[in-house]
């Protein structure tokens, strides 16, 4: 007997998030007046609550709704990260969108839209669900990206991105067509039993191809190298706080959904995909390293670094095993408080009421705002990965099981492209410290300060209370498949 | 818990120390020492268990999923490093009370050196190999700060960047080789791991480990060829050179290569590559140090040179050796550290470090002076100081090695080695302090307060001490030296005077030698002068500069910031991808029987290839690219056809109509043409790859085609009837089977044409509305409502709606449905406006078309929601029969009422679009036009005008 209702309890985070959107585009359509900045609040307390009851009512591991949606253990981790990730992001953005001219009520709605498609992806059990996720959440970005609407270069990012956008998605579709002809379901739990069973004879070309193309579409949303060319013209294009928010909660989904599908349903095929992965990650290492080195634009920086991140989260995954999934998601976890850090100082990036962009403009920071500059090198170092900051354990965990998994190569390679972001970050470090002071910036706002700070503390001292992250990481990854 | 305390206690420390610095200098300066004192005194409780060689161990988990733990061990080897690392650390903390000027911040100063001191404490007493790693980390880190402390000079900035991106770069090639190195071992135990020598040297990752680590060693000891770093990290403050450039960090390398001696060395490849290293590195260093004119320059070149003396005796492998080079870490920490404290005062006191500038500074400082030549005798290796004992072992060693076959390749080249010592030595004693003065000094030197000159008194003293009676260091040398060598070592006695042997004749060779050379420096550095000089900095910069400029070149070439070239790049990936698994698969076709080839069917084949190349080549011509598109449209719903899909082959025909006529609507307010983007070229490769894409989907469906594949369609063709009350399997499908999906496909429709209201809408207000109302019309019939048409249309219209009412209700069991009558009844709407004109149709309208959309969602979502009544699941169907006169039996599915809603949405969304576009349109043609029942009427515009265009005549 089917259940009359799905048990709506397990997605309450969702559904609350679902109803406040709405609640949103409804308040923001009949008040009349300036209703940006009741609905940012709105929005930030839906954000909480459904914090909140995330917390309370994650089972062990749970599927509703038909086998669609699934609870579990690896599902709160990165919902958690994605919630953190998406709220902290719209508290930086308050006030830049007061000041530039973006303070319209649809902004904060479509950032609960594209945090509830997010929270679907992370806990898709089906490769149906998967794609609305993906898709409510992609939608919801590309017209995010575009939001300041009266700018060239904000438009051309979200036409851009989506034009590439719709290109993966269709690839990503017609993956999961190929999946479903020749393995019989979409849904993640007998897609796994079935490809188990699979004999000697190995899987059929079509099913491989299949997951090919499922992984194209991935990727193009973790934006691995090759399908990470929109990430620097988006970034830079994008207004700040929507790249923030770009680098960190949908990354991250986007990182938990690859995850979930290559450690979930097709961890049998491990022997398939495991070597897509090392290159993916291989050249998004290399690539990320050798293509941040000459840029003059932070935030093109920053979308090449982020490139370069992915490559390390995949790693982790590239060793195909359940320590290897844990490193991933810690890595995740260290990849938010510094990727947010960074993003926080370069929205205190403002001279004379004025966002500046140029990595020159840094120069002297140390003198003129050492806090801000202090931070911004710690968040430097971080991603260099240098101990005992967040970013090196973040390394450390995905390397280990990449060495553990016989991925020498993989770890190597990995490591010396290390060296060369290195370079580039540490020249910033350089910049705010030793070069002759520039103007000096204006005040940052008080939200941004405090994410700075909040993150740079975190980053800091992520050695000493990190246990409770990586015994949830540890306890997530035993909720996939994956051996 | 002492163990993990004296590692602890200068980071706790080192936060205090800016606090510490508000009450005083001083207190600053005797907190720092009194820290490092507290450190000392916990590790000498320590030293009788390490002297005894028992395991002194202590461990607390912090990752242990990892392998990572608090774990810290003192044996001989740690206590070494640690003592000299305090010992001399307090000396540097009193020397820089006095040496750092009252502009200088004491605290951050104290605070950095600290917090250098803790982790240099940490790499030595580590017992995890990975926490080593994070010590390590941490001293490339901090000694950044402390170089880049000075930070106003530019020296100082650039020291201090390249130091940490050559270290810190080291760094991760050693975690790398660590890891491999704990992967071989099963354990990141150093005390576990040094117990494994002979599994690791035996193992297949032992090579990649070793060249990984020793990349770690070599850079952090600056050894060649990364051995450029330190002499320009030497812009630091002295105490901050003396400290990390002579006692510690640098021989973080060292005491690395000691550590994992017992498990790595022994080996050819051990041999070959760390001996020759560091007997290059000690010649080569020497001889740069030899034409240094900077004090602190000719210092670091030779700090550099004696790494690579130590590196050398660690990399030739015998005990003995290792011993000598244990032995030459400390006397080199004494007198080095010495010599740079003695030239941080002379350059306090002279304000000078030029050699050209100085001279007899022996007479104008006599206690300095003093002090310091002793500490040049003991670098030299002059009898009876410490140093002559190192240099006697060393060449003893080097008398026996034997490289490659080539017995005199070490011998030799120590002996140069030893004598470019002397020679530089000498040149540093005799020209800045013995010989008189030759130019005058900016200020007039005289020895400082006694807090400066007493830290290097002491390591003088020291000095001199382990040279004249060698048995003071034995025990603590030789306890060091035995965990070195995993207790290999049997016996080490220390002796000035061995006899005559042939060590000596070296010793004395290369006195001589140095001597002669010092005597002769003039000639042989205008002769050094006139050679070309590799310079490894300049090497150094002009490699990442190639780095730099080949990442930017490989960028600029790639990264362009075209859209279309973003989308060729994914394309081409994924068709790489897929096609080497194609490669690598079976290319057979399948056995499944192929179809007749009818001639219908290859007609129609036919044209579909035609008419899809020629819109790939018309498509810039949006009007031909509409009709094209089409007609692939039509063939498709014939293939349909041809393969007894009537019921989708009607609804594709219909959905290509609305779509085609809503489609040439919006074509009205374009451009007749797309601008062409790309060039020949582009186009050509753009042509390759969408020719290599289609063969590639084609051969996947080939492929797919030619097979017996078991397909899903089985099961619904079944259960159509029993289940969902249908014979139309395609619409049971779409109303039972799938309704939910075309319920959200339904909510779908409408929230498209909401959304193109809501779009276009606002186009008829603000600026959009301007250029729309400034758009010049074109050419266009004189006749714009023909009679014919709209009489047709009038007449049709009753027509349709019953057709589409008759399809509707059979559309259950026969071709048909609430999607294809909603199609047919939009259609015949539509051909109402296109026939009569917006204004006429719009009149005459009786129904909203927001109300339809939202009344068809409303019920298709109540016909679901229906079910909970009864107990079911959403959308649950059910079904029964009714007899209906005229009509005959009719079947009445709970599904009938979804159909309904879906009708209703279909036609709505059809309706609200249209009429969307249509009074855009209308609004672009300017006033209002006449209503068309009339007789039309000459227009009033349009005979020169050329084409309509989006462009606006004015401001816009």
């Amino acid at each position: 007997m089917v259940p009359l209702l799905p048990n709506p309890v397990l997605a309450l985070p969702e559904l609350i998030l679902a109803g406040t959107g709405m609640l949103l585009l409804m308040v923001g359509a009949f008040r009349r007046t300036d209703a940006t900045r009741l609905c940012v609040w709105l929005a930030l307390l839906a954000l909480v609550a459904a914090l909140v009851v995330l917390a309370a009512v994650t089972p062990p591991r749970s599927v509703t709704f038909h086998g669609q949606f699934v609870a579990d253990h690896f599902a709160l981790f990165m919902k958690v990260l994605v919630l953190l990730g998406s709220g902290l992001t719209l508290v930086m953005s308050l006030d830049y969108i007061e000041r530039e001219g973006m303070a319209r009520f649809e902004y904060p709605a479509l950032i609960v839209f594209a945090t509830l498609g997010m929270l679907m992806m992370v806990s898709a059990n089906d490769l149906i669900s998967l794609y609305i996720g993906l898709e409510l959440q992609s939608l919801s970005l590309y017209v995010v990206a575009a939001f300041k609407r009266d700018e060239v270069r904000s438009t051309e990012a979200g036409l851009k991105y989506f034009v590439l956008g719709a290109l993966s998605s269709g690839m990503l579709l017609y993956g999961a067509s190929l999946v479903y002809g020749f393995a019989g379901s979409t849904n993640f739990d007998i897609l796994a039993r079935v490809l188990g069973q699979i004999g000697a004879a190995g899987p059929s070309v079509g099913l491989i191809v299949g997951i090919v193309f499922v992984m194209a579409g991935l990727a193009f949303k973790v934006s691995a190298v090759p399908f990470h060319m929109w990430t620097p013209d988006v970034y830079e294009g994008a207004p700040t706080p929507v790249t923030a928010f770009f680098s960190l909660a949908p990354k991250i989904a986007a990182i938990a959904l690859f995850t979930r599908a290559m450690a979930g349903p097709f961890a049998p095929m491990v022997g398939q995909w495991q070597q897509i992965v090392v290159f993916v990650s291989l050249a998004s290492m290399i690539l990320g390293a050798l293509a941040a080195i000459n840029q003059t634009n932070i935030k093109r920086l920053m979308a090449y670094s982020s490139i370069g991140h992915v490559g390390y989260a995949l790693v982790g995954l590239a060793a195909g095993t359940q320590s290897g999934v844990r490193g991933v998601m810690i890595y995740m976890a260290t990849y938010l408080p510094m990727n947010l850090g960074t993003f926080a100082c370069i929205l205190a990036m403002r001279r004379d009421g004025k966002m500046v962009e140029s990595i020159a403009d840094l120069a002297g920071l140390g003198r003129s705002q050492p806090k801000v500059a202090w931070a911004f090198a710690i968040f430097m170092f971080s991603m260099v990965g240098l101990p005992p900051l967040a970013g090196f354990f973040g390394k450390l965990f995905v390397f280990l099981p990449a060495i553990e998994a016989g991925l020498y190569g993989l770890a190597v390679v990995g490591m010396l492209a290390s060296v060369v972001g290195a370079y580039y970050y540490i020249r910033i470090v350089k910049i705010m410290f030793m070069d002759e002071p520039a103007r000096p910036f204006d005040q940052p706002d008080a939200q941004v300060a405090g994410v700075m700070a909040l993150s740079a503390v975190v980053t800091l001292l992520f050695f000493a209370a990190c246990w409770p992250i990586f015994a949830g990481a540890a306890a997530a990854a035993k909720a996939l498949q994956i051996g | 818990m002492t163990l993990a305390l004296i590692v602890l206690i200068p980071f706790l420390a080192a936060p205090l120390m800016p606090l510490a610095a508000r009450a005083g200098r001083g207190v600053c300066a005797l907190a720092a020492g009194l820290a490092t004192s507290l450190s000392l005194v916990l590790l000498l409780a320590d030293a009788p268990a390490a002297f005894a060689g028992a395991d002194h161990r202590w461990s607390a988990a912090w990752l242990p999923q990892l392998g990572l733990s608090f774990s810290f061990a003192v044996d001989g080897l740690a206590f070494f490093f640690a003592f000299l690392i305090l010992a001399i650390g307090v000396l540097i903390v009193a020397y820089a009370r006095f040496y750092l000027g009252p502009a200088d911040p004491v605290g951050k100063f104290y605070a950095y050196l600290s917090l250098f001191q803790g982790s240099m404490l940490g790499i030595v007493l580590s017992d995890n190999i990975l926490l080593l790693l994070v010590f390590w980390e941490l001293t490339s880190l901090s000694s950044f700060l402390l170089i880049g402390y000075w930070n106003h000079l530019p020296q100082s900035r650039q020291g201090a960047r390249m130091a940490l991106i050559v270290t810190g770069g080291g760094g991760f090639a050693l975690i790398a080789g660590m890891l491999l190195l704990g992967e071989i071992a099963g354990s990141y135990q150093l005390g576990d791991i040094l117990l494994q020598g002979d599994a690791i040297k035996a193992s297949p990752l032992y090579l990649p480990a070793l060249v990984l680590i020793l990349l770690g060693a070599f850079t952090k000891s600056a050894q060649f060829p990364f051995h450029f770093w330190l002499p320009h990290a030497m812009a630091a403050p002295t105490p901050v050179s003396a400290y990390l450039h002579s006692a510690t960090m640098v021989k973080a390398g060292i005491f690395l290569l000691a550590r994992l001696w017992p498990v790595l060395a022994g080996t050819d490849a051990w041999f070959l590559v760390v001996s020759l290293t560091g007997l290059a590195t000690m010649a080569m260093a020497a001889w740069i140090a030899c034409f240094k004119d900077d004090l602190k320059a000719l210092l670091a070149f030779s700090t550099v040179s004696h790494l690579g003396l130590v590196t050398m005796l660690l990399g030739i492998g015998t005990p003995m050796a290792a011993a000598a080079g244990v032995l030459h870490v400390l006397n080199h920490a004494t007198f080095k550290a010495a010599l740079f404290m003695s030239v941080g005062i002379v350059d306090h006191e002279t304000g000078t470090r030029d050699l050209r500038r100085l001279g007899g500074l022996l007479w104008l400082m006599p206690v300095t002076g003093s002090l310091a030549l002793i500490a040049c005798a003991a670098m030299a290796g002059v009898p009876p100081l410490n140093g002559f004992l190192s240099k006697e072992l060393m060449l003893e060693a080097a008398a026996g090695t034997t490289y490659l076959g080539l017995p005199w390749l070490f011998p030799l080249t120590a002996v140069a080695g030893a004598a470019l010592s002397v020679a530089y030595t000498a040149r540093l004693a005799f020209v800045a302090f013995v010989l008189g003065p030759r130019h005058e000094l900016p200020n007039h030197p005289h020895d400082p307060p006694v807090g400066m000159w007493a830290p290097v008194a002491v390591l003088v003293a020291a000095a001199i001490a382990v040279g004249a009676w060698p048995g003071l260091a034995e025990g603590f040398v030789a306890a060091a030296a035995r965990a070195t060598t995993g207790g290999a070592l049997t016996e080490l006695h220390l002796a000035l005077w061995h006899g005559f042997t042939p060590a000596l004749a070296m010793s004395l060779t290369a006195t001589v030698g140095g001597l002669a050379l010092f005597w002769q420096y003039g000639p042989i550095e205008k002769a050094r002068a006139a050679l070309p000089r590799p310079e490894a900095k300049r090497m150094f910069d002009a490699a990442f500069d190639a780095l730099v400029r080949t990442a930017e070149r490989a960028i600029a070439a790639t990264h362009t910031q075209v859209l279309h070239h973003h989308a060729s790049v994914a394309v081409i990936a994924i068709a790489a991808a897929a096609g080497a698994w194609f490669l690598l698969a079976p290319h057979a076709p399948g056995d499944r029987a192929a179809l007749p080839a009818t001639v219908p069917a290859v007609a129609a084949w036919l044209v579909l290839a035609v008419v899809a190349a020629a819109l790939v080549l018309r498509h810039r011509d949006r009007l031909q690219a509409v009709i094209l598109t089409s007609v692939v449209g039509l063939i498709v719903s014939l293939t349909f056809l041809q393969f007894s899909a009537p019921d989708l082959a009607l609804t594709q025909v219909s959905v290509e109509v609305v779509t085609t006529i809503l489609m040439l609507l919006a074509l009205n307010l374009l451009p007749k043409e797309t601008p062409a983007e790309t060039g020949a070229g582009w186009r050509g490769f753009d042509a390759a790859v969408a020719i290599a894409v289609g063969l590639g989907a084609g051969g996947l469906a080939y492929a797919l085609m030619t097979r017996e594949v078991a397909t899903i369609s089985a099961y619904h063709v079944a259960q159509s009837k029993p289940a969902g009350g249908g014979t139309n399997v395609v619409n049971v499908i779409l109303v039972d089977f799938r309704g939910f999906d075309t319920f959200g496909e339904i909510i779908v429709l409408g929230i498209a044409a909401l959304a193109i209201y809501a779009l276009l809408d606002s186009a008829l207000r603000g600026a959009a509305a301007r250029r729309l109302a400034a758009m010049r019309p074109g050419e266009e019939s004189r006749d714009a409502h023909p009679l014919l048409l709209v009489v047709a249309t009038r007449v049709l219209l009753p027509l349709a709606i019953t057709a589409g009412a008759y399809i509707f209700v059979r559309g259950h069991n026969m071709p048909g449905g609430g999607f294809i009558a909603g199609l047919v009844v939009a259609i015949a709407l539509i051909m109402q406006y296109m026939a009569s004109g917006y204004a006429w149709a719009a009149a005459r309208a009786r129904f909203d078309a927001h109300l339809m959309i939202g009344g068809g969602v409303l019920i298709a979502g109540l016909t679901g929601a229906g079910a909970w009544l009864f107990g079911r699941p959403f959308l649950t169907s059910t079904f029964g029969h009714l007899r209906l006169p005229l009509i005959g039996e009719v079947e009445l599915a709970s599904a009938a009422a979804f159909d309904l809603g879906v009708f209703l949405t279909v036609v709505g969304t059809v309706m609200l679009s249209l009429a969307t576009i249509s009074r855009v349109e209308e609004r672009a043609e300017g006033p209002k036009p006449p209503p068309p029942h009339r007789a039309p009427r000459p227009r009033r515009r349009a005979e020169a005008e050329p084409a309509r265009s989006l462009v606006p005549t004015e401001g816009g």
